[in-house]
C-alpha cells in the first residue's frame, strides 16, 4: 500500500509507473483518492483518481466486476489493446501553477482527444476497428467522437509509447491511432457517463463530490480514461482502468452559492482596503492583494458533502489527501484518522472510518498580520518549475497566408531538455515545410541576451506526413533539444485553402479550431539511467499548447441564395423560349395544318379556280368546236 | 462593359452629329445627378433605420452589476492614476504593471519608436490579459484606455474606469473570450504599434514584438474620458484608417445599450444636438464623409479596423447626471454582448453612411453617387478618343496633316450606290491616324511627377513643411503655364493631340476614382467633385480662338488647385470647428497648415494612410495636365 500510495503523489518530476512500482495489486481491486493541492493566486487543484483492475482471463470471459461492462464490451469488440480518452477544457497556467499534475500524462488538448492501440493485421483493418471504436465511444460518452474521420486521424510515430505491458507477440500487430476534436465542448453530458463507469457511480466516496456545475466552472479541467494491461513481475496480468479528473478551482468563484452565482459587489465595509493610502476614506478603497489568503471548506468549493467511503474501495487507501505545508491549519470531522508520511513533509492523508456518513474538511483563514503572522509559505507548497514552457500562436493576417509560432522555453539553469513536438493540422492549412525555422535566444552563456539566431542544432529529427486534400491532415513530429536557459522560437508558414461551399461548418465565420500541439518530453539521460538501474523504464511527461482559431476566407453565405434566385430567374426567362424552340417542330408553311380562316380563303380560292376552270373549259370546248367548224368550213 | 460602350459610341458618335455633341452634356448630367443623389440620401425614402442584424449580440438583455463597492475601488484608482499624471511613461507602466499583477492578470510591455517629419515618437505600451476563466486563448476582446486621448488630454477617468472594470470582470466566470486591457501612452502611435505587433505585421526595427499574446481579436472598445464632471451622454467615434468602418452592429449595440438600458443619450460625428431633420442628417453625413475622406485616425480604435477588428471609441460628453459607473455599466453591457458572439461580426454592414445614430444608407444606395461622378470622366475620355480618330469637319485641305489623312475608301464607293446616295458627304468624316507619342509622354510624365512631392512631404522635417508646401503650391500654379509655353513653342500640338491628352488623363482619373469609390467612397466623391471642371477642359486658344477664355478657365482651375484647396480648407476649418482634427485648437493658419501636413506624413508613415497618395498621384497630375490643355 505504501508504494502505490506514493505513486499517487502527483508532481514528482519523473514519477514511475504506479503499477510497475507497486509490488502486489490484487487481481481485482478498486482504489479511489482525492488529492487536494492549494495553488498560488487563490486556486486549488483537485485530482480525483479512480483505479480498478480485472484479471485478463476474467475479462476475456466477460466476467466484469469493477471494470465497467459497457466499456469492456466495446474494447473487446474493437480489438483495443490500450485506450486513452481525454476530455479537457481551459488552460493550465504554468507560470503560476507550475508543473502539471501527473506530469501532464493525464490531460488532453482542449476538446476531446483519443488514442488507442488496436490489434489488427493491416492498416485497413486498423482503420475499420478505429471506426468501430470511435462510433461506439461516441455513443457511450455523448461526445461527437464519430467525427474523428480519416482527416483527423493520425498515426504518431515518435510521440506516444504504449504505457501498459504488452508481450512482444502482440506488439507487432498493434496499431496506434490518434484523433482530436478541438471544437468539442466538454460538458455535463460527458461527466454523467463518466461517473456511471465508476463502481460507486457518484453516490458515495470521493466521487460524490463531483458536480457538473463546479467541475465545468473550473479554470482548467481534464477528465481522463486510461485502459491498459499491466503485468506485475511474477503475477498474472491484469487489465487496469484508471479514471482521472483534475481540476483547478478558483476558490473565490467556487465558494459562491449555487443559487446566487452572480459576483455582485460586496458591501463597502467588507472590502479589504489598503488603509495606508493617503486618500483612504469611507468611500475610497484601494483593494489589497486579497489573492493569497485562502479560506475554504470541502463542501463550500464542491457545493456538496462528501458521502463517506465508497464501500467497494480498498479500505487501506486514504480517500482524501491534501498537499499543503504542515504549518497550514486543516480541520476535519471527528474520528478521522490523519496520516502524515515521514518522507513527505507536505502531504497529509485522511482515513475515514467505514461508518462515516459525511466527511468535512476545512481550511481556515490564516491572518497575515497580528502576533503570529503567516506567509505564503505556510499557505501552499511552492509549485515545482515545469520542465518546459510552451506557447503557440498564429501570426500574420489576411485571407491568404498565415504562420504559426511556437515559443518553447527551457527554464532549467543546468539541464537541457529533449522532446517531441507533434502537430496534427487540418488539411486546409497547407503548411510549407521549407519555412520551418527554429531560432534560439540564450538567457545564459556567452551569447546571453543576444538577438535570435538560426540554429540547426535545435531540431534533431523531423517526421512529416503531408496532407492530402480532403483525405488526411498534416502530421508533423519534430524532435528537438533545447539547451539550458534558452528559448526557441519555432515558426512555419502556411497557406489557407478556399473550401467548398458545403464544407464550412455552421457558424462558419467563427473560424476553424486547430488542435493543440502535443509535446512529449523525453526522459533525460541521467533519469533514464537512474530508472534503468532499478529495472524500470523512465517515463515521459507531456505538455499541450492551447488551441488556435484559424480564419479561412469565408464566403458571404447569403450570396449563394442571391445567386440561386438570380439564376432561377434567368432560367425561368430563358427556359420558356429555349423549350419552345426545342420542342417545336418546324414545317413549311404549306405542310402544316391550316387555320380555319386560311382554310376558308383557300377553299374559296379553290372554288373560284374550279369555277374559272370550268368556264374556261366550256369556253375552250366551244372555241374548239368553233375551230372545228371553221376547219370544216375551210 | 466599357469596351462595349466604346465600340457602341465609336459606331454612333462618328456618324451622328447630334451624338457627337452629346458627351459634354451627358457628363454634366452625370455630375448633377451624382451630386443630387447625395443630397437625396438623408430623405426618409432613401435611408433606413438601423437594426441589430446579429442575433447573438442581444444588446441590453443582461443585467449589469458594476456598481456598489466597486465605486470605492474606482475612486481609489482615480487617485492612483491622477498621482501619476506627471510621471514618465516607464514609471507609469511600472505602477500599472504592479496593479495588473496584483489583480492576477498576465502583463506584457512593448516599446515602439516611430520617426515622421523629423520628429521621433517613442513610447511603451503596457497591456494585461485577463484569461477567460474557462477559455483556451482562441479569441479575445480588447479594452483600450490610452494615457492621453487624440487631443492630448489626460484620460484620467477613462483609465480608472478601465482598471476598476477589469478588476470586476475578473470575478465573472462567464467570459468565453480573453479580455485584453491595453494602455498606450498616446492614442495615435501606441495602439497602432500594438495592433501591428499583435498581427505580426510590424517592422521590428521600430516596434518590438509582443511578449504574450492571446487569440483572434473579435472586437475593441476604447474609452476616452478626460472630463472630470458627470456626463450627459456618450459620443461614439467609429471612423477607421482610410475610411474603413467597423461593423454597423457594434455601433448599434452600443447605441442600443446606452439609450435602451442606461438612459444615456448617444451621438455621433460631434452632432450633440441632432433633431433628426433633413438639415441635421445632411450635416452629420457630410461630417462623416469628411472624416472618412481624410482617412486619418480619429481615436485609439482606428488602428484596429484595418485588421478587420471592429472597434469604436466611447467618449462621455456634456453635463448630466451619469457618472463613471454608468459608463462602466455601458462597457460591461457591450462586453457581455461581444462575449455572446459565436462568430466574428459579419452580419451587418461594413460600408455605410450614418446620418443619425439610428439612420443609415448602405453602399448599394450611396455608391452610384460617386460612381456617376467618376463615370463622367470616363465618358468624356471615350468620346474624345473617338473624336480624335476623325479629321476635323472643316478641313481646309491646306494643312500639313493632309498627307496623313486617310480617307476611307469603303465598299460604299462602287457597288453599293444606294447607301452612298443616302448619306450626305458631310457625314462621311475621314478617319485619321492618332499621334500618340506626345500625349502619352505628357500624361505619363505628369503622373510620375506626383511621386516627387509625395516623397518630399513624407520625409521633410516638420519645420520645413509649411514653407515648402506653399512653395510647391505656387510652383504648381505656374507649372501649367510653363509647360504649355514649352509645348506650344517646341511641339506645336495639334487639336487632335490635345484631345488625346485630355482623353488619357480623364481616362486615368475616371479609372482611379471608380476603383477608389468602392474602397473609400467619400475620398473618391470629394476628389471627383473638386476635379469636375477638368471634364470640360478644351484648348481655347487653338480651337475656339479665345485665349481670354482660356485664361479665365485657367484661373478657375487655379482656385481648385489641390494645394490651394488644402490651404483654404486648413484655414477655413480653423474656426468652423470641423474636419482635419483642428477643431478647438488655438492655432495660427501657418501652424494649422503644418498640423495638416504633419498629420498626413504621420498617417503615411505610421498608419499606412493612402490619402497623400491619392492627393499627389491622382488628383495633382490630373489638375496639371488639365490646366495645360486649357492654356493650349
Amino acid at each position: 500500500m505504501q508504494l502505490s500510495f506514493t505513486s499517487l503523489i502527483p508532481l514528482l518530476p519523473f514519477f514511475l509507473s504506479p503499477v510497475s512500482a507497486s509490488t502486489a495489486p490484487a487481481a481485482a481491486d478498486y482504489h479511489e483518492q482525492l488529492n487536494l493541492k492549494p495553488l498560488p493566486q487563490n486556486s486549488l487543484l483537485a485530482s480525483f483518481n479512480f483505479r480498478s483492475n480485472t484479471s485478463l482471463p476474467e475479462f476475456e470471459a466477460h466476467n466484469f466486476r469493477f471494470f465497467p461492462r459497457s466499456l469492456g464490451q466495446i474494447l473487446q469488440h474493437a480489438g483495443t489493446r490500450e485506450l486513452h480518452l481525454r476530455f479537457s477544457l481551459g488552460r493550465w497556467d504554468a507560470e503560476t501553477w507550475g508543473a502539471r499534475p501527473w506530469d501532464g500524462t493525464k490531460e488532453g488538448g482542449t476538446g476531446v482527444e483519443l488514442w488507442a492501440w488496436l490489434d489488427a493485421e493491416s492498416d485497413a483493418e486498423a482503420d475499420q476497428k478505429w471506426l468501430t471504436l470511435t462510433n461506439a465511444l461516441s455513443g457511450l460518452f455523448c461526445a461527437s467522437l464519430n467525427f474523428i474521420d480519416s482527416t483527423r486521424t493520425t498515426r504518431p510515430v515518435m510521440s506516444f509509447r504504449p504505457e501498459g505491458d504488452h508481450p512482444n507477440t502482440t506488439m507487432d500487430n498493434m496499431h496506434l491511432l490518434h484523433g482530436v476534436l478541438p471544437r468539442e465542448v466538454v460538458c455535463t453530458e460527458n461527466l454523467t457517463p463518466f461517473l456511471k463507469l465508476l463502481p460507486c457511480k457518484g453516490k458515495a466516496g470521493v466521487s460524490s463530490l463531483l458536480d457538473g456545475h463546479k467541475l465545468f466552472d473550473a479554470s482548467w479541467q481534464s477528465m481522463a480514461i486510461d485502459v491498459k494491461p499491466v503485468c506485475p513481475v511474477g503475477e498474472e496480468c491484469v487489465l487496469q482502468i484508471e479514471q482521472t479528473i483534475d481540476m483547478v478551482l478558483d476558490i473565490e468563484r467556487s465558494k459562491r452559492p449555487r443559487d446566487n452565482p452572480i459576483p455582485r459587489p460586496i458591501p463597502g465595509h467588507e472590502l479589504k482596503c489598503n488603509t495606508t493610502k493617503p486618500y483612504h476614506a469611507e468611500d475610497t478603497c484601494f483593494p489589497t492583494d486579497s489573492l493569497n489568503a485562502q479560506e475554504w471548506t470541502l463542501d463550500q468549493i464542491f457545493g456538496k458533502h462528501m458521502l463517506g467511503n465508497c464501500p467497494l474501495t480498498d479500505p487501506k487507501t486514504p480517500p482524501v489527501c491534501i498537499q499543503a505545508p504542515h504549518s497550514r491549519d486543516v480541520f476535519t470531522s471527528m474520528d478521522v484518522q490523519e496520516l502524515k508520511e515521514s518522507g513527505n513533509e507536505n502531504q497529509r492523508c485522511y482515513l475515514l472510518p467505514s461508518n462515516e456518513e459525511e466527511f468535512h474538511l476545512a481550511l481556515p483563514f490564516m491572518p497575515r498580520d497580528g502576533d503570529r503572522p503567516k506567509t505564503d509559505a505556510d499557505e501552499f507548497v511552492q509549485p515545482a518549475t515545469p520542465l518546459l514552457y510552451a506557447e503557440r500562436s498564429l501570426t500574420g493576417h489576411g485571407q491568404e497566408h498565415g504562420g504559426v509560432q511556437a515559443i518553447l522555453t527551457n527554464p532549467s539553469p543546468d539541464s537541457e531538455v529533449e522532446f517531441v513536438y507533434m502537430e496534427s493540422l487540418p488539411w486546409f492549412m497547407r503548411i510549407y515545410l521549407h519555412t520551418l525555422k527554429a531560432r534560439i535566444s540564450h538567457r545564459t552563456g556567452s551569447d546571453a541576451g543576444q538577438t535570435l539566431r538560426d540554429d540547426d542544432e535545435v531540431i534533431q529529427e523531423i517526421y512529416y506526413r503531408p496532407f492530402l486534400d480532403r483525405k488526411r491532415g498534416t502530421q508533423l513530429e519534430i524532435r528537438m533539444k533545447i539547451p539550458p536557459g534558452s528559448t526557441v522560437f519555432m515558426s512555419y508558414d502556411f497557406e489557407k485553402t478556399i473550401l467548398r461551399y458545403t464544407e464550412y461548418p455552421p457558424d462558419a465565420n467563427r473560424g476553424f479550431d486547430v488542435a493543440a500541439a502535443v509535446i512529449t518530453i523525453l526522459p533525460s539521460n541521467s533519469t533514464a539511467a537512474a530508472a534503468a538501474a532499478v529495472g524500470k523504464v523512465a517515463r515521459t511527461s507531456n505538455l499541450r499548447t492551447t488551441g488556435m482559431l484559424l480564419n479561412l476566407p469565408t464566403p458571404d453565405f447569403s450570396m449563394p441564395y442571391n445567386v440561386i434566385i438570380f439564376t432561377s430567374t434567368c432560367i425561368a426567362l430563358a427556359f420558356g423560349g429555349l423549350y419552345n424552340i426545342l420542342v417545336r417542330r418546324f414545317v413549311g408553311r404549306d405542310e402544316g395544318p391550316e387555320v380555319s380562316l386560311v382554310k376558308l380563303r383557300r377553299r374559296l380560292q379553290e372554288a373560284v379556280q374550279k369555277l374559272k376552270g370550268r368556264i374556261q373549259e366550256k369556253l375552250g370546248v366551244a372555241s374548239k368546236e368553233a375551230k372545228k367548224l371553221e376547219a370544216k368550213s375551210d | 462593359m466599357c469596351g462595349s460602350t466604346a465600340t457602341a459610341s465609336a459606331l454612333f458618335v462618328g456618324r451622328s452629329p447630334t451624338l457627337q455633341k452629346a458627351p459634354p452634356y451627358i457628363s454634366l448630367l452625370l455630375i448633377l445627378v451624382g451630386v443630387a443623389w447625395l443630397f437625396m440620401l438623408p430623405l426618409n425614402d432613401y435611408s433606413r433605420r438601423t437594426y441589430i442584424s446579429e442575433n447573438a449580440l442581444l444588446p441590453g438583455q443582461v443585467h449589469t452589476y458594476f456598481g456598489g463597492s466597486d465605486q470605492n475601488v474606482l475612486r481609489a484608482y482615480r487617485h492612483e492614476v491622477g498621482a501619476l499624471e506627471n510621471n514618465t511613461n516607464t514609471e507609469v507602466n511600472d505602477k500599472l504593471e504592479h496593479m495588473f499583477r496584483s489583480m492576477g492578470l498576465k502583463v506584457g510591455r512593448q516599446n515602439y519608436t516611430y520617426t515622421t517629419s523629423g520628429n521621433t515618437i517613442a513610447g511603451e505600451n503596457v497591456y494585461a490579459i485577463l484569461q477567460a476563466p474557462r477559455g483556451d486563448a482562441t479569441e479575445a476582446i480588447v479594452l483600450v484606455a490610452a494615457w492621453r486621448n487624440v487631443k492630448g488630454e489626460f484620460n484620467r477617468n477613462g483609465l480608472a474606469v478601465a482598471l476598476a472594470l477589469t478588476r470586476y470582470f475578473k470575478r465573472w466566470s462567464l467570459w468565453s473570450k480573453d479580455i485584453i486591457l491595453v494602455v498606450p501612452p498616446d492614442s495615435r502611435a501606441g495602439t497602432q504599434a500594438w495592433v501591428d505587433a499583435y498581427h505580426d505585421s510590424h517592422d521590428s526595427r521600430r516596434v518590438a514584438d509582443l511578449p504574450i499574446k492571446s487569440g483572434a481579436l473579435q472586437g475593441a472598445i476604447a474609452i476616452d474620458f478626460p472630463q472630470e464632471e458627470r456626463f450627459e451622454g456618450v459620443h461614439i467615434v467609429y471612423d477607421g484608417i482610410n475610411g474603413q468602418l467597423p461593423n454597423l452592429d457594434l455601433i448599434n449595440s452600443v447605441t442600443n445599450i446606452a439609450s435602451g438600458q442606461m438612459g444615456m443619450g448617444s451621438s455621433i460625428q460631434n452632432m450633440f444636438h441632432h433633431n433628426d431633420e433633413y438639415r441635421d442628417r445632411l450635416t452629420c453625413m457630410l461630417r462623416g464623409m469628411v472624416n472618412q475622406g481624410l482617412g486619418h485616425a480619429v481615436g485609439p480604435h482606428s488602428s484596429f479596423i484595418p485588421y478587420h477588428v471592429d472597434a469604436i471609441t466611447i467618449q462621455p460628453v456634456g453635463q448630466g447626471w451619469h457618472d463613471e459607473m454608468g459608463l462602466g455599466r455601458l462597457i460591461e453591457g457591450t462586453f457581455r454582448s461581444l462575449n455572446n458572439l459565436l462568430e466574428h461580426l459579419h452580419q451587418s454592414f461594413f460600408f455605410y453612411l450614418l446620418m443619425q445614430k439610428e439612420r443609415f444608407v448602405s453602399i448599394g444606395t450611396y455608391l452610384p453617387s460617386a460612381m456617376l461622378i467618376a463615370a463622367n470622366f470616363t465618358i468624356t475620355a471615350i468620346a474624345l478618343w473617338v473624336k480624335s480618330g476623325y479629321a476635323p469637319k472643316k478641313t481646309t485641305g491646306a494643312t500639313a496633316k493632309e498627307a496623313k489623312v486617310d480617307v476611307i475608301q469603303e465598299k460604299k464607293e462602287g457597288a453599293d450606290t444606294k447607301k452612298a446616295m443616302r448619306e450626305s458627304p458631310e457625314d462621311l468624316q475621314p478617319t485619321v491616324e492618332r499621334e500618340l507619342y506626345l500625349p502619352l509622354s505628357l500624361v505619363t510624365g505628369c503622373q510620375f511627377l506626383g511621386f516627387v512631392p509625395l516623397f518630399v512631404f513624407n520625409h521633410v522635417p516638420s519645420s520645413l513643411l509649411t514653407p515648402l508646401f506653399i512653395m510647391t503650391t505656387l510652383l504648381s500654379l505656374t507649372l501649367p503655364h510653363a509647360l504649355s509655353f514649352f509645348l506650344v513653342t517646341t511641339y506645336k500640338p495639334t487639336h487632335q493631340q490635345y484631345q488625346l491628352i485630355t482623353s488619357f488623363f480623364l481616362l486615368l482619373l475616371g479609372m482611379f476614382l471608380s476603383t477608389l469609390a468602392t474602397l473609400n467612397f467619400s475620398l473618391a466623391f470629394l476628389v471627383g467633385l473638386l476635379a469636375t471642371p477638368l471634364t470640360f477642359v478644351h484648348p481655347f486658344r487653338l480651337v475656339s480662338k479665345l485665349p481670354a477664355a482660356g485664361y479665365a478657365y485657367s484661373a478657375l482651375l487655379s482656385l481648385l488647385n489641390p494645394g490651394v484647396v488644402v490651404l483654404g480648407a486648413a484655414v477655413a476649418t480653423l474656426h468652423s470647428g470641423m474636419g482635419l482634427g483642428l477643431a478647438g485648437l488655438d492655432l495660427t493658419p501657418w501652424e494649422a497648415i503644418q498640423k495638416v501636413l504633419e498629420e498626413s506624413a504621420f498617417g503615411w508613415g505610421v498608419w499606412g494612410m493612402y490619402t497623400p497618395l491619392i492627393f499627389w498621384c491622382v488628383w495633382f497630375p490630373a489638375w496639371v495636365v488639365g490646366s495645360v490643355v486649357v492654356l493650349g
